[in-house]
């Protein structure tokens, strides 16, 4: 069985963003709610200064403290390894929150659905279809774009990044991009000391 | 782990320190009540203080409760926290709840006021009130201790990752629920048995330990991760958490008490205003370690130096 993940090629992040946009537009995220999100990493002093970009999102660990915690059995991992959600048993506790290292969960607070992306109450049709697979009070996070995975499609935010600086796929195919990006260029884990085995990588 | 000295960054797209905001002031409130409670409990059913019994159980089964569910996003699937006791902290303490409500309910009902006398008194009578006398009394102790750990298991957040903080959990129940018996019912915890102190004693006793235990935790993480440290910083230092941690939580929380226990003549106005003191304190060391609560920056690419 595959063992889907990906890979973070720093050298090619620009920190346009435009990974966190496609993923808000594919996932209809609501105001406030992010999967992924591009950090910045400021450092050196002028005139020797410099700045990087640290994509981040779900790194859909292998032993993940956020399934470990789940009271409600919501949270699993398929066989392709991604973590899933089930909204359907969420109880909106939290734990899985307080647990992921990365802080990549979110709880949907039921007034995010009210106030709508412009603040007034009103929700625009784009919201009014894309909200509907959503319940509100129970946390979310990235699942890789699952139904476009199933489909034999990258995530969306693989394909908006115009600079390839997102690479995803099998991680147990040695001739899988991803998979050869770690071998020859030594991909970094985030925070391996918390012993979670991310299937999500670093390149530099 | 983090070796360059990064910042807090709240919600900024920025690498750095990150306040966890998902537990927050209800789960506080919710964790404190079932701490106070079940220590309550267990000390009325130590020392035979019926009113100390009944007060625990409530606290916990009600107010707990309340807040629980005023944190949870989706209140109508409660029931489902507790199919996970295998891996879940939060599913342990949920059952822990049930068994204590009841058993607690029952061995009120059975010894405390008499009902397994009038029911005759028989050996199966007699046999369900010693059993719901020890199984209270097991999942009281459950409950104080079980709040600890459900914090310490959280690696990602350094300060709470500590052995000490169950400890804690015990102590700060046990503290606030001697002290909040002796205000109950001056008269039933006045005097010890032959294996307790009086209530008053054991306070002051309850006092000291639990102090021990804060700034030995406070001192663990200090020597920690960089993660930890930078918690302790906000406890102790920086920002609007260091007037709180030592005005209330040191010393109204802790000073105050010893010293009026300490130097007072016992009555119940010492009582209640040492039972305020305590609970006030303790409340606020619930809140804080909450607040405090950093995520370590996910990880780094600037050059080493």
């Amino acid at each position: 069985m595959a063992r889907m993940g990906m890979v973070f090629d720093i050298r090619r992040c620009i920190g346009c963003n435009a990974c966190v946009v496609g993923c808000k537009q594919e996932n209809s995220l609501p105001d406030g709610v992010f999967f992924t999100r591009t950090l910045s990493e400021d450092y050196g002093v002028y005139p020797n200064a410099g700045r990087v970009y640290i994509p981040t999102l779900c790194n859909h660990c292998e032993d993940a403290p956020c399934e470990k915690v789940c009271p409600s059995g919501a949270t699993y991992t398929r066989e392709d390894g991604i973590v899933m959600v089930d909204d359907n048993k969420c109880i909106g506790c939290n734990s899985c929150a307080v647990a992921c290292p990365y802080d990549q969960r979110t709880a949907l607070g039921k007034d995010l659905f009210e106030k709508g992306l412009f603040g007034e109450g009103e929700l625009t049709a784009f919201e009014e279809q894309g909200y509907t697979r959503f319940t509100p009070g129970t946390v979310t996070k990235c699942d890789f774009c699952s139904e476009r995975v199933d489909a034999g499609l990258d995530p969306a935010c693989v394909v908006t990044c115009p600079t390839d600086a997102r690479i995803f796929g099998d991680l147990d195919d040695p001739e899988s991009k991803p998979a050869k990006l770690i071998k020859e260029r030594g991909g970094r884990p985030p925070m391996p000391e918390k012993n979670t085995k991310p299937k999500v990588y670093y390149v530099t | 782990m983090a070796t360059r000295d990064f910042p807090i960054v709240g919600d900024s797209l920025v690498l750095g320190y990150r306040f966890q905001r998902h537990w927050d002031n209800s789960m506080a409130t919710a964790f404190f009540f079932g701490e106070l409670g079940a220590g309550l409990f267990l000390i009325g059913a130590l020392y035979g203080s019926l009113i100390s019994m009944i007060f625990g159980v409530s606290i916990t089964a009600i107010l707990k409760t309340y807040f629980h569910m005023a944190h949870m996003g989706v209140p109508g699937r409660a029931w489902r926290a507790m199919i996970r006791p295998d891996r879940s902290w939060i599913s342990r303490g949920f059952i822990s709840i049930v068994v204590f409500t009841g058993a607690a309910l029952l061995n009120i009902l059975l010894n405390g006021f008499g009902l397994a006398e009038t029911l005759g008194g028989g050996a199966v009578v007699s046999a369900i009130a010693w059993l719901m006398k020890v199984l209270s009394i097991m999942a009281a102790l459950f409950v104080m201790t079980y709040h600890g750990f459900a914090i310490a298991d959280s690696s990602s957040i350094s300060f709470w990752n500590t052995g000490l903080m169950p400890v804690s959990s015990v102590a700060y129940s046990a503290l606030s629920g001697v002290v909040l018996a002796l205000s109950l019912d001056p008269a039933a915890t006045a005097a010890g048995t032959f294996l307790l102190p009086s209530a008053h004693g054991a306070a002051l006793i309850l006092l000291v330990v639990t102090t021990i235990v804060l700034l030995a935790m406070i001192n663990a993480a200090n020597r920690g991760s960089p993660g930890a440290r930078k918690s302790v910083r906000l406890l102790l230092k920086d920002g609007p958490y260091a007037a709180w941690f030592f005005g209330i939580v040191m010393a109204v929380g802790l000073l105050l008490p010893f010293v009026l226990l300490v130097l007072s003549e016992p009555n119940r106005l010492v009582y209640l205003v040492t039972a305020a003191a305590i609970l006030a304190g303790y409340f606020s060391f619930r809140v804080l370690v909450f607040k405090i609560g950093l995520y370590d920056p996910i990880i780094s690419f600037a050059p080493e130096t």
